[in-house]
């Protein structure tokens, strides 16, 4: 009886999802397919597109760039979002309300637009380093653009909303009385904060890093203009070989190894950090 | 009642649809100089009686090849890089243009071929920021890679395309008449030695602001932007000593809906009257060679065309047939 209602459950909810499934299919999935078979039929039949992209020294500084400047946008998120979220949870809720919408607000300004502020603000004879020279904290103007400061600056900026959301979700549900019983107990500030505030706001850390992290990887705007080409990262090198050289046969082949890459992280967290009992 | 209403809405419809597909779309790369070929092509074009031009952009040479390939083209007149131009129009990317339409006779021989007709040419040229250098000024593309006589970041053009290979070649010593075939060893060695001072720019706006505010005191740019600067009141030095032209170039995409007005729009674009007023208008060259009489003397002075002496021609023949060869030596070099 119980599986019964269970399984028109289950139905019910796959009639809902279907516009949904319809939609990812004629205007996601089919193209994605279309773009991978081009990776192994462009020029012809076969895996060179591959070979080449993993075979050569620059490709392969290509993907590591992108992990690696993913990999810290990723960790300087987590540590600017955390006491954000902690804050906001404990503050007053009109307090949080009002911040939180700011926090939200830049997330509705266009993308370029904020880049290209962060270009004025960053550069040699932009507003920071002039700033800093005339307060003589500096003699030499600081090199923040085309730089990994330049990426990480502009994308941390731009992922924090994506880290705080989820943080705070988890934050809030965590009993106060939980840290004064750690307090009860002789634990110090760092102790209750260490053993047992982030062990339970860790689902929340992984699926907002993860979502910061893979939102990383395919970043374009943002890594082309703040960052030089000495941190060329894949979305730039598929842009490349798409638009400049017409070889969709290899944009096709680095589109393919970042979706693996990515759905291969997502079955990690599904693995490891999804909470138990939603399974 | 409500059958007469539906039949109506959908007359209307199709009307409205018979209306857009008569509307030629013209795509270029957005900003000042768009707007000038909106200007000074599209609306004498449509006043004389052409249809109404829509404008979109910017370029994309991988939506080219994929809307001619899906069979669903909804660019009509593109404006693309000259060597690009050559290279599609061999892939069969591109309408053959009707030369009954449009008069060759009166276009620079440099700048027509069988799939396209330049659209503007344009001059990569020596430019530095004065406040930054009060004492002595650059002055040949060997200043520009000397770090040591001018210090300082440098800014060149991030894609690859004719103009920054050929100025590495030319500061290190080679012959204008012995620059092609391209020494490619040679000109990234050269490149080599100035690498950590490079920024790139990407579009025209972006190369105004990193020489405007400092940021890079000194690089290679088109030509337009920096008259654009100069005419701001910025303090702008160009040296046009062996300045490398380049041309943009006008084009129609395989099976574009409005071929037969495209041509008509391309008549007009390359017309001694466009091509004046648009040179006029962004300080890029006319590839109309009537257009030199309709213009003020005073403007001709300083557009591209009046510095042919100390001029050096990129050879769009040979970029389009190593298009590709170079350009993955390209961006492998940047990303190193």
């Amino acid at each position: 009886m119980l599986s019964a209602i269970a399984a028109a459950r289950r139905r019910s909810g796959l009639v809902l999802a279907l516009p949904a499934i319809l939609l990812l299919l004629a205007f996601f999935v089919v193209p994605v397919a279309a773009l991978l078979t081009r990776s192994v039929t462009e020029p012809e039949w076969g895996l060179q597109n591959y070979v080449t992209l993993l075979g050569s020294s620059t490709y392969a500084r290509t993907f590591f760039n992108t992990f690696f400047v993913s990999g810290v946008v990723t960790l300087v998120t987590v540590l600017i979002a955390f006491p954000v979220a902690w804050a906001l949870a404990i503050m007053p809720r009109r307090w949080a309300s009002v911040i939180f919408a700011i926090i939200l607000l830049s997330m509705w300004t266009n993308l370029l637009a904020r880049t290209y502020a962060w270009m004025v603000l960053l550069q040699q004879t932009g507003l920071i380093n002039r700033s800093l020279m005339a307060l003589g904290v500096i003699d030499e103007p600081l090199q923040l653009t085309n730089n990994l400061v330049g990426v990480t600056i502009g994308m941390v900026y731009i992922m924090l909303p994506f880290m705080i959301l989820p943080l705070m979700g988890v934050i809030k549900k965590i009993d106060p009385a939980i840290l004064q019983a750690a307090a009860l107990c002789g634990a110090t500030k760092w102790q209750a904060l260490r053993r047992v505030l982030i062990p339970l706001a860790a689902p929340g850390i992984a699926s907002g890093a993860l979502m910061v992290f893979v939102m990383s990887l395919g970043y374009y705007v943002t890594p082309s203009l703040l960052g030089g080409t000495a941190n060329m990262m894949l979305a730039e090198l598929i842009a490349q070989q798409v638009q400049s050289l017409l070889n969709w046969g290899m944009g096709g082949a680095a589109a393919f190894l970042l979706l693996v890459v990515t759905l291969g992280l997502y079955a990690v967290q599904l693995r490891f950090f999804e909470p138990k009992e939603s399974r | 009642m409500k059958m007469r209403l539906f039949a109506l809405a959908t007359a209307s419809v199709f009307a409205a649809q018979g209306a857009m597909a008569q509307d030629m779309v013209f795509t270029s790369w957005g900003g000042t100089t768009q707007d000038a070929q909106m200007a000074h092509w599209a609306t004498p074009f449509t006043e004389k009686g052409g249809s109404p031009v829509v404008a979109d952009g910017p370029t994309d040479y991988g939506k080219i090849k994929a809307m001619v390939e899906a069979g669903a083209v909804s660019w009509d007149v593109v404006d693309v890089e000259y060597d690009w131009a050559l290279q599609a129009g061999a892939q069969g990317l591109l309408e053959p243009l009707d030369f009954t339409v449009i008069d060759k006779t009166k276009l620079d021989p440099r700048f027509v071929s069988d799939f396209a007709v330049g659209s503007f040419y344009y001059s990569f040229v020596l430019g530095w920021n004065s406040t930054n250098f009060p004492d002595a000024q650059p002055a040949t593309l060997a200043d520009l890679f000397d770090t040591t006589k001018f210090p300082g970041k440098r800014t060149f053009y991030k894609w690859s395309a004719p103009g920054v290979i050929e100025a590495a070649l030319l500061a290190d010593g080679v012959a204008p008449d012995a620059l092609y075939p391209l020494d490619l060893d040679r000109a990234f060695a050269k490149l080599d030695t100035i690498k950590g001072d490079i920024i790139w720019w990407e579009g025209g706006a972006q190369s105004q602001q990193l020489l405007a505010s400092g940021e890079a005191p000194i690089g290679f740019f088109w030509n337009g932007r920096l008259s654009a600067l100069a005419a701001d009141g910025m303090p702008v030095g160009i040296s046009w000593d062996q300045n490398i032209t380049a041309a943009d170039a006008l084009v129609v995409p395989k099976g574009a809906v409005n071929k037969d007005a495209a041509m008509k729009f391309i008549a007009e674009a390359s017309s001694a009257e466009g091509q004046a007023a648009f040179a006029a208008a962004t300080g890029y060259a006319p590839v109309n060679i009537g257009s030199a009489d309709l213009m003020d003397a005073a403007v001709r002075a300083t557009l591209p065309d009046a510095q042919t002496a100390v001029q050096i021609n990129a050879d769009m023949a040979y970029w389009a047939e190593h298009r590709d060869e170079i350009g993955n030596r390209w961006y492998a070099w940047q990303a190193q």
